[in-house]
């Protein structure tokens, strides 16, 4: 089953965001 | 949202297709500081230069992450003055999602985005109309209710 990819780190995502021209989904989550 | 939304196949394809997705803890700092983080989940919809455009707390449905990402994404761009672009998108939403809660926002939104990229004030007035007719009880209705004036 697909999942999302998600980074963990946040300068790295924005990093990605300018080279691929997409927006940034910024999610804040507490896992316990 | 791990439990439920995340793993929708559809969410995972939007996601996957339009967006860099990032997770921080909830004790993540500066970033809690930083974006003012009170409870989780917060999710936030940011530009290519991590400027913040949209924001919703708590959880929602595949179809409701779905909508309200359509409409992060839209603001992202109206607020860069990308009025195509975020017309796109809202279109997208309100054809796939009308019973979504972003739906009202996204009528408002697209409303003003015809109106600043034409300066022409029939997609106010059809805003409001549409609002009035479909979501009668909507806050962006109230919002959308002087363009009830215009000609």
């Amino acid at each position: 089953m697909a999942q999302i990819k998600w980074l963990s780190d946040f300068e790295g995502a924005v990093s990605a965001a300018k080279a691929e021209k997409k927006p940034v989904l910024l999610d804040f989550f507490n896992p316990g | 949202m791990g439990a439920v939304t995340y793993p929708d196949a559809k969410v995972v394809e939007f996601v996957t297709s339009r967006m860099i997705p990032v997770q921080l803890l909830s004790d993540a700092k500066p970033y809690v500081t930083d974006f003012n983080i009170k409870w989780t989940p917060t999710i936030i919809t940011l530009d290519d230069t991590g400027k913040e455009h949209h924001r919703v707390v708590g959880f929602l449905s595949p179809e409701e992450f779905i909508a309200s990402l359509l409409l992060g994404i839209a603001k992202a761009n109206f607020d860069l003055d990308r009025f195509e672009e975020a017309l796109s998108d809202l279109d997208k939403l309100l054809f796939n999602y009308p019973k979504s809660k972003a739906a009202p926002e996204a009528i408002f939104i697209r409303g003003v985005c015809g109106y600043k990229s034409s300066h022409d004030p029939k997609p106010l007035k059809a805003a409001w109309e549409k609002l009035q007719a479909e979501y009668p009880t909507s806050e962006w209705t109230e919002r959308a209710k002087p363009y009830s004036l215009l000609p």
